[in-house]
């Protein structure tokens, strides 16, 4: 039995039939609530080791490992995915067709939430994120930060324990990156969240409790 | 206050963000549904015109030729229909497809002038021919569109005819039809000694036998006493007619294949959508959507978009109907109400062909793997 939400073992990830090694071996534990932050060089495997922790893709070889159960079949994944992670990206990926309370519902498809609560929790989750007055916006309508904040409160539409962020600021500006990390760092303090934040910003690195520096496919010592 | 997003909210959402390439996608399957509404329901008015020439006129049993090539009967078999016990009253006709001007071809019956069959029209004007003579009746809606009245002559195939009545009679069919004497056909089609059938009216069905194990019985009856023959059933001959069948295979075969061009369009639009949505389905199926969830949302689409289409196409196939009730090369055939149980299944076939071209652009989306689907640019 370990007290980690999260643990992999001996990871490895390669492409192109072997010919490059994302992954080379990571081990790592992450336990329920915590805050860590990854850090490291262009191509050392930062999105990789994110991917295969939220359950996006599967290990060349080792091990994730969700509350001690590790996942295996792609329908562990996909609800795992569904239940117990939120994903948070560069690109924010908002769907442009849906308007923000919208795409914060998507996720709820997923699951079969009852259909009256979704949209006033959508609802709440966008007037939590500070953007109950633009719910009925599309997203090009919305500036940079503002739909960061539509795809945080998408991630936590199915209430997950794991949060994953893939440099979360790389598309905004200082003062909007700040915000957003102060927003995830408050969501995880308050719900208790594992959250695990990629990133190339020194600022935010330096503030971390936890730091995890990659190079080469590997965790630095 | 936005209405909870639902699945095929979703769906419609995005079929309307291609607004004109949906619009296109579905002209092309309503135009294949509209094909099948319109040429199978005029078929099947085509045959319903001669289910209620045969039950109009009280007929139980035709009795045909049971080769394919041959079509013909001797005329040496109505003696031998006569005698049998069965057979209340057989009569031989002779019915032929012909071209009395260039824009008019028409139906062409050869009775006899004391046939059964006369019982089931009303002379409007005029009388009825008289066996040997280059007499003909017309049907009312036939003499309107030629302008001939009792008293005027016409030629057919090069024979001059006096038109001694007008009829109206039970079908849209025999309205738009020429009766002449069997023997005056006969010659005209060069049928000397033989007819196309002889119809057939049965004795009273025998007190504790149902109608349909007598039917049965006088069939086998009639096949007996006349080797080589085959005593159809009145109801199947109208479906089983050469015309009925000409109609009935043209029509199935133009609309399969507007359907199959209808069905191409959808796949090829549910394809592109795909692709260009890659990245999307990726997003999907980070926030937790399963391949099978991905899997419906499109065929969802592909089937929402047959779906209009069939519409669509039900009120093409309406109106290319109405159109043709009322063409008076067509009038006497079409029938101007409309098949709603053909309706009914043009829709269920245009959700299916709409499934069916969805299915392959749905199954290649639901096996994007989520983080190759993410990268896509
Ligand atoms: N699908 C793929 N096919 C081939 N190579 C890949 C694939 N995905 C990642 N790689 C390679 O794996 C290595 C690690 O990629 P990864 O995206 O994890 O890096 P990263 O640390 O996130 O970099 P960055 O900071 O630029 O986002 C890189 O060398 C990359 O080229
Ligand atoms: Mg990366």
């Amino acid at each position: 039995m370990s007290d980690a939400t999260l643990e992999v073992r001996d990871l490895h990830k390669s492409y192109d039939e072997g010919r490059i090694e994302a992954l080379r071996g990571v081990d790592l534990k992450i336990a329920a609530g915590e805050y860590v932050v990854i850090t490291g060089q262009s191509g050392s495997g930062k999105s990789t080791l994110l991917h295969l922790l939220g359950g996006l893709d599967r290990p060349t070889s080792g091990e994730v490992r969700f509350r001690d159960a590790r996942l295996c079949t792609a329908t562990d994944l996909d609800s795992y995915r569904a239940e117990s992670v939120g994903f948070v990206f560069q690109a924010f990926h908002l769907l442009p067709t849906l308007r923000a309370i919208e795409n914060v519902q998507v996720p709820m498809l997923a699951l079969n939430h009852p259909r009256a609560d979704r949209a006033a929790r959508a609802r709440a989750l966008l007037e939590e994120m500070d953007m109950g007055h633009r719910a009925e916006q599309y997203p090009n309508q919305l500036s940079a930060g503002e739909r960061q904040r539509v795809a945080v409160a998408r991630a936590l539409a199915n209430d997950p324990e794991i949060l994953l962020a893939d440099e979360p600021t790389g598309n905004l500006d200082s003062v909007n990156s700040a915000h957003i990390m102060e927003i995830l760092i408050g969501l995880q303090r308050r719900r208790g969240m594992s959250l695990i934040v990629v990133t190339h910003e020194q600022e935010i690195a330096r503030a971390a409790p936890r730091l995890i520096r990659m190079r080469d496919g590997k965790v630095e010592a | 206050m936005a209405s909870p997003l639902s699945f095929t909210g979703f769906v419609w959402k995005n079929l309307k963000r291609r607004r004109l390439r949906s619009l296109l996608t579905l002209c092309g399957i309503g135009m294949a549904i509209g094909a099948f509404v319109g040429l199978v329901g005029f078929s099947h008015a085509f045959e319903q015109g001669w289910q209620s020439i045969y039950s109009s006129s009280g007929i139980d049993i035709a009795v045909i030729q049971q080769t394919f090539l041959n079509t013909s009967v001797d005329e040496a078999a109505g003696a031998k229909l006569k005698a049998l016990p069965v057979v209340a009253q057989a009569t031989p006709m002779i019915y032929n497809l012909m071209d009395l001007t260039p824009e008019v071809n028409a139906l062409v019956y050869g009775w006899k002038a004391d046939s059964f069959e006369f019982q089931s029209l009303k002379v409007l004007s005029g009388r009825r021919f008289q066996d040997g003579q280059a007499e003909v009746m017309l049907g009312d809606l036939l003499a309107e569109d030629l302008k001939k009245q009792v008293g005027d002559t016409m030629e057919i195939q090069g024979t001059p005819f006096k038109v001694v009545g007008i009829y109206h009679g039970g079908s849209g069919l025999e309205a738009g039809a020429v009766i002449m004497p069997l023997d005056q056909l006969q010659q005209l089609s060069s049928m000397q000694g033989k007819v196309s059938t002889y119809h057939v009216r049965l004795r009273p069905t025998p007190r504790g036998m149902s109608a349909e194990a007598y039917r049965k019985e006088a069939q086998a009856e009639i096949e007996a006493a006349l080797p080589g023959l085959r005593a159809m059933p009145a109801t199947e001959r109208a479906n089983n007619n050469q015309f009925v069948r000409m109609a009935q295979g043209s029509a199935w075969g133009t609309s399969l294949i507007a359907l199959l061009i209808g069905i191409l369009g959808i796949a090829n639009t549910m394809a592109m959508s795909v692709f260009e949505r890659t990245r999307e389905i990726g997003v999907l199926r980070s926030l937790g959507w399963k391949r099978r969830q991905v899997l419906v949302l499109i065929e969802l689409e592909a089937g929402l978009l047959g779906l209009g289409g069939g519409l669509l196409g039900i009120v093409l196939g309406w109106c290319a109907l109405h159109v043709l009730a009322i063409l008076p090369q067509t009038a006497s055939i079409a029938s101007s109400s409309f098949p709603w149980a053909l309706a009914v299944e043009a829709l269920g076939l245009a959700v299916l062909a709409g499934l069916a071209a969805g299915a392959l652009p749905a199954w290649r989306g639901a096996k994007l793997a989520p983080v190759e689907a993410l990268r896509h640019v």
